[in-house]
């Protein structure tokens, strides 16, 4: 599982957030016609955060720093963490200060 | 449907036009004072768009999905904030009501309406209390999604400059209280030529510049032309000499492609390949050039499309109509006594009569003696006068006033042969 943080928050032009969101599509293509793209979500900002005993503290929330900020995820195939790192490497969000964390799902053997 | 597929439903500059025609529909919603609300919405509308767009759920109809979601931020907006004293006098009263608030937002982002609202900010933009050149860049701002950054380049100078431009025309609008309307009948010809002027000049910063990047001036040529035949289409804007301009526009653009060779110099008209203009857009040009003779009026735009009109359909330089281009350029001469004017007439009297009658009328324009152009045409017909010597003098200040790299190439090619 690839999940994005930090995304979305570019100020450029409407030319230059199409051009960005081309980057993406593109990408998902790539991975898609190598099998590696299993499907993926992005995430509303906002959202409540729940707590304490009996989830009795409700607040709004996730209140964390913008960098921190969950934007969406990914569920990819690879063979190994190393092929999903060289994935994660070709997220287009960088370059507008965004990271990833590359997580493995883990597999019940049944 | 492949995600290829998907991609390509995208069309180019989607964001940019879309984001031009909601910036002036909710402008004429909230009022053109609110104009950087207006802006807000839709630079939120865009980011929520890439944001979910970008894990490949493109809606079935992008344009819609974007205009739906303006919509209900808007609304959020006039119920949260409720500043209806401050929104325009159409609008408030209906935006009060939370019975015809929502009904009245919807209506306002139907097709016709829209147009209607991007025609409204063309002459709120292009008002004529505001400086010509911030009133380019507002339009490029608000009209055509451009941003301040990209402005710039376009224009090669500096954000600083574009955004003070921006700045400028801003605070007329708020010290004239310019609000969004097409005028009144009898102030509609006068404002109408206003808007033209300013989309004339937008045409030619991209046609004329000599921006390395072929893209930025040609993105310059297409939104003129894409407001041109805005105002072409609406019925109370369709006057011939719109119809004329966008044939102008036409002709030129069908030539971009034959005006720089590969290392990006610029071709002269005369060394052209004919074979790399555009068809269909010198086609367009003579059929807007036909839907501008009725009803009869003559403005500089017709006769300048005329010219271009001459030049496209001749099949050689040498067998182009000079005698009638030049009768043209002193009917333009007529309307528009100005030195540049009187450079082209000049040069097309070389061709109509001869290069000496040409040279008597260079030397006599005042007022081009910072052009680098004028220099090098006098340079030219003494050069071909066999007058090498003085030839190569004009060419050498040429040379030193242009900033352009291809045009010094040219001229330095021009001396090598003096």
């Amino acid at each position: 599982m690839l999940i994005f943080q930090g995304t979305g928050v570019p100020t450029g032009s409407p030319e230059e957030m199409q051009i960005h969101m081309g980057k993406w599509m593109a990408w998902i293509d790539k991975l898609a016609k190598a099998d590696q793209y299993a499907g993926g979500e992005p995430l509303l900002p906002g959202g409540k955060l729940v707590s304490g005993a009996g989830g009795k503290n409700v607040t709004d929330g996730p209140y964390t720093e913008g960098k921190e900020i969950v934007g969406g995820y990914f569920i990819i195939n690879a063979k190994d963490m190393a092929e999903a790192v060289e994935i994660a490497k070709e997220c287009p969000d960088y370059e507008l200060g965004g990271s990833t964390q590359v997580r493995q799902v883990m597999k019940m053997d049944m | 449907m492949m995600l290829s597929g998907k991609i390509q439903e995208l069309t180019d500059h989607l964001f940019r036009h879309e984001s031009g025609k909601m910036i002036a529909v909710l402008s004429r919603l909230l009022g053109l004072n609110n104009l950087e609300t207006a802006q807000d919405i839709v630079q939120d509308t865009l980011l929520q768009a890439m944001n979910s767009w970008s894990y490949n759920t493109i809606p079935d109809n992008p344009a819609g999905w974007l205009h739906r979601v303006a919509k209900n931020k808007a609304i959020d907006f006039l119920r949260r904030e409720k500043k209806f004293k401050e929104i325009g006098p159409h609008y408030a009263y209906l935006l009060q009501s939370e019975y015809s608030l929502s009904p009245t937002v919807h209506q306002l982002f139907l097709e016709n309406e829209i147009e209607d609202s991007q025609l409204r900010m063309m002459f709120a933009c292009c008002h004529p209390s505001i400086p010509a050149e911030s009133q380019v860049a507002l339009t490029l701002k608000t009209l055509c999604g451009l941003s301040v950054p990209e402005i710039a380049k376009a224009f090669l100078t500096n954000e600083e400059t574009i955004s003070k431009r921006v700045y400028r025309a801003k605070e007329k609008i708020k010290s004239e209280k310019i609000e969004l309307e097409v005028p009144v009948s009898e102030e509609l010809p006068e404002r109408l030529d206003a808007v033209l002027k300013s989309m004339y000049l937008l045409f030619n910063e991209g046609y004329y510049s000599s921006h390395p990047e072929n893209l930025i001036r040609e993105d310059l040529c297409q939104e003129a032309m894409r407001l041109c035949l805005l105002l072409t289409q609406h019925t109370l804007t369709s006057y011939p000499r719109c119809k004329a301009l966008l044939s102008l526009m036409c002709f030129q653009c069908s030539r971009l492609n034959a005006r720089l060779d590969d290392q990006k110099n610029i071709i002269l008209l005369k060394h052209q390949d004919r074979s790399k203009w555009f068809l269909p857009l010198i086609q367009q040009g003579f059929d807007y050039l036909d839907a501008a003779a009725e009803p009869f009026e003559v403005s500089t735009y017709h006769l300048e499309a005329a010219i271009a009109s001459l030049h496209a359909a001749a099949p050689t330089f040498e067998k182009t109509d000079w005698a009638s281009i030049y009768h043209l350029y002193e009917m333009l001469y007529q309307l528009q006594p100005n030195p540049v004017v009187a450079m082209n007439k000049a040069i097309a009297s070389a061709y109509a009569i001869n290069k000496q009658k040409a040279l008597d009328e260079l030397l006599q324009i005042k007022g081009l003696e910072n052009n680098p152009l004028y220099h090098a045409s006098i340079g030219e017909m003494y050069f071909e006068t066999d007058q090498k010597e003085e030839a190569l003098k004009w060419f050498n200040k040429a040379i030193g006033l242009t900033s352009s790299q291809s045009e010094q190439q040219l001229l330095r090619e021009k001396m090598s042969l003096c």
